[in-house]
């Protein structure tokens, strides 16, 4: 008994004194107070894709536990992407997916389409407000759009607070819909990629160019649904878990790569626009653990991700912040993931097998690894705003899955390594 | 509407007003007088909604209304739903010695500073109905037996200082929040640090100098709280009987502290630990080194 009176029982009366006093003051009124986030990020691939990303999102508080949440992002990207054809001792020549204009790829060079430019603009906003005492709903919706991209959605959750606001179960479920518009329209599965140089005009070769291509537009549907528990363990622990599900239906080829046909000595033979199902469910069961060590706070997750394409994921992310001086603090991060491949991915089609019913050589359902490697420096500034700085270094080590390579392939780097750095400045104010 | 009265300190601007039976401070950084009386009627007229909603000198307040509907079950409001549900973590992790139930006790013990003990007949009598055990709470509901009595004298001051706080941050941006401390008779809590870094000098009432605040603490941020019992005991053949009662027993706790203030995150938790301290008896210094929080202890 008296054991049990010294123990310490302020953890536990802390966490319940501040149930108490979770709820809003009753009398008098509330200023409007807007939060805002802001932040630039710049990706740089070795010898591949750039990006730079401006981020801007604001949090309003309208009392009462209402907020209006807006979001604004803007990125550009330019630079070379791997079509997913093989590279060769010779040099290859390519046909831009829009079907003008054509590029050469040196000998033993993986190919990359080096005109890949693009400018995304996303606009999201959302309303979260509680419906009745523990329960709390959001709804909300999103426009993204790209030169040839169209994405508009919706999205709602609910949320239920138990066991005196420790425990929190939510629900949530979006839905969107998603115009591909690529320029000189969408190719037909495993359409060949046609060369001007084979035809005696540009007239025939429009013609057969044309004849590839069966439709301006494809569309994709999908929705996801989330599951969610979060239950705070400890004063200095919370745990969350959730499960997804994502159920996709339209086209999700990718219209600007490709699979290359070889002949038994690995020599190209033609490149054929890829082809994947037109419907896709991955599941996730993800596992977050936010802990206080001792003035450090650290951020523990793992994902487990399966999906009908038997593409297998594990995600391990790792980040500790620590303070470094009364204002700064740093906070290492590790994040590795690795995959399994798409049961429909090849890295090149064999000439002497049938056509499979899909074929994609897109590395990134291939199977892979990727680390992630990073630091953030941040402070609080006078004035309570926040300023921090980002840098990571992103490896991605796809792998050989099976595939010999004959020939000539055996002499070439088929599972092509990709470094990339991130920089990233941002500012709460 | 309550009384308020503002005026300049050192290097802070300072509210008064009079609310559950404590004298009432509201201190600001800034100089701006203006700003300081808005922010004291806020904070009086919230300290007497509170006020007015769990006393028990009111028999039209919440709680006088509870008392009386003991024997049925009774809706509760939110607000009031949680306070009884802190009481009743209070109450299992005190291992029983923190009961909101045991204000009936106050029939038996009047601590005027005389030597009249009650007796243990009159003790027998009440004890029966005493005990949270004894009631039935559920979310937005509660049994409170015939013949009980529930008290919210041991938190409705703490609450209130931090439902006040709470209301007076309300009113600025995160980046705009001044330093602001509510000061309710000794219990007391401060929304940040001073922009220059000092600190809020703030008096402990020294249980053996009546009404001299000897020991001024220190405060940046966070909440204090004081339980003692410098003005309410008995006093009988040489024994000092506080006004800390033992729930289980009926007696007042002997070898208690006279007084012992707690530091935490909020005055609600302060409150609950230093009265949970006292209980204690001889074992309050002890009780409070498990506790991992800054005490201040009068032997």
């Amino acid at each position: 008994m008296q054991l049990k009176q010294l123990a310490n029982i302020s953890a536990a009366l802390a966490a319940a004194s501040c149930a108490v006093l979770g709820q809003d003051a009753q009398a008098g009124t509330v200023l409007d107070d807007w939060q805002f986030n802001s932040a630039i990020l710049l990706y740089n691939e070795t010898d591949r894709v750039s990006a730079g990303e401006a981020i801007l999102s604001a949090r309003g508080d309208f009392g009462d536990d209402k907020y209006l949440n807006l979001g604004l992002v803007v990125d550009a990207l330019t630079g070379a992407s791997a079509t997913g054809a093989v590279a060769q001792p010779g040099v290859q020549s390519f046909t831009r997916p829009s079907g003008k204009g054509s590029y050469d790829v040196a000998p033993g060079d993986t190919p990359l389409d080096d005109t890949f430019h693009d400018t995304r603009v996303q606009l999201d906003a959302s309303w979260e407000q509680p419906l009745a005492p523990n329960w709390r709903v959001s709804g909300g919706g999103h426009l993204s759009k790209e030169y040839d991209y169209l994405s508009l959605g919706v999205n709602g959750s609910v949320a239920r607070d138990f066991n005196q606001k420790n425990t929190t179960v939510s629900m949530g479920l979006a839905y969107s819909h998603d115009t591909i518009s690529p320029e000189g329209g969408v190719a037909s599965g495993f359409a060949p990629m046609l060369l001007r140089s084979n035809f005696a005009d540009d007239d025939s070769y429009q013609a057969a160019f044309d004849a590839t291509r069966d439709r301006a537009d494809d569309t994709k549907d999908t929705v996801d649904m989330l599951l969610g528990l979060t239950q705070v363990i400890n004063r200095d622990w919370l745990m969350q878990f959730n499960y997804s599900l994502s159920m996709a239906d339209g086209y999700m080829t990718d219209p600007f790569k490709l699979v290359s046909v070889v002949n038994s000595n690995g020599e190209v033979q033609q490149n054929l626009y890829e082809s994947r199902p037109d419907k896709r469910t991955k599941h996730s069961v993800y596992w977050q653990n936010k802990l206080h060590l001792g003035g450090t706070y650290l951020d523990a997750s793992y994902r487990y991700m399966w999906d009908d394409w038997e593409l297998k994921s594990h995600t391990a992310d790792v980040k500790w912040r620590f303070p470094v001086s009364e204002q700064w603090y740093v906070e290492p991060q590790l994040r590795y993931y690795q995959q399994s491949a798409a049961e429909f991915y090849l890295p090149f089609l064999q000439q002497s097998d049938s056509l499979p019913q899909y074929a994609s050589a897109d590395y990134r359902i291939g199977k892979m690894s990727t680390y992630t490697l990073g630091a953030k420096f941040g402070t609080k500034l006078a004035a309570g705003n926040e300023l921090s700085f980002r840098i990571a270094l992103y490896q991605q080590n796809p792998e050989q899955d099976g595939a010999d390579a004959p020939g000539v392939l055996a002499n070439v780097d088929l599972y092509e390594k990709v470094t990339a750095v991130m920089a990233q400045v941002s500012y709460s104010f | 509407m309550t009384d308020v009265a503002v005026s300049r300190g050192k290097n802070c601007t300072l509210g008064q007003f009079s609310a559950m039976a404590s004298p009432c401070e509201i201190l600001l950084e800034t100089a701006d007088m203006t700003l300081c009386r808005e922010l004291t009627l806020l904070a009086a007229a919230e300290a007497e909604r509170i006020e007015q909603k769990y006393s028990r000198y009111r028999t039209d307040s919440v709680l006088s209304q509870l008392n009386q509907g003991a024997g049925q079950w009774q809706q509760l409001d939110d607000e009031t739903a949680q306070l009884l549900t802190f009481a009743n973590t209070c109450y299992q992790l005190s291992d029983g010695l923190f009961d909101i139930s045991s204000g009936i006790l106050r029939r038996a013990w009047q601590f005027d500073g005389s030597d009249r003990l009650a007796s243990q007949a009159q003790l027998a009598a009440l004890l029966p109905h005493i005990g949270w055990h004894q009631v039935q709470l559920k979310p937005k509901q509660i049994l409170l037996p015939a013949g009980m009595e529930l008290d919210l004298g041991g938190i409705a001051k703490e609450y209130a200082v931090d439902k006040v706080l709470q209301l007076l941050r309300a009113q600025f941006t995160p980046s705009s929040l001044p330093s602001i401390v509510v000061n309710f008779g000794g219990d007391m809590h401060c929304s940040r640090p001073r922009h220059d870094g000092s600190l809020w000098h703030i008096g402990i009432e020294n249980p053996g100098l009546v009404d001299h605040a000897i020991s001024a603490v220190g405060l940046t941020t966070g909440a204090l709280a004081t339980s003692g019992d410098s003005r309410r005991f008995l006093l009988k053949d040489g024994v000092r009987y506080s006004h800390i009662l033992n729930p289980k027993t009926g007696w007042p706790v002997t070898d208690a502290p006279r007084s012992v203030t707690v530091a935490a995150p909020n005055c609600l938790l302060a409150g609950m630990l230093a009265t949970t301290a006292l209980l204690q008896g001889a074992s309050a210094e002890a009780f409070l080194q498990a506790q991992g929080l800054k005490y201040w202890l009068v032997a």
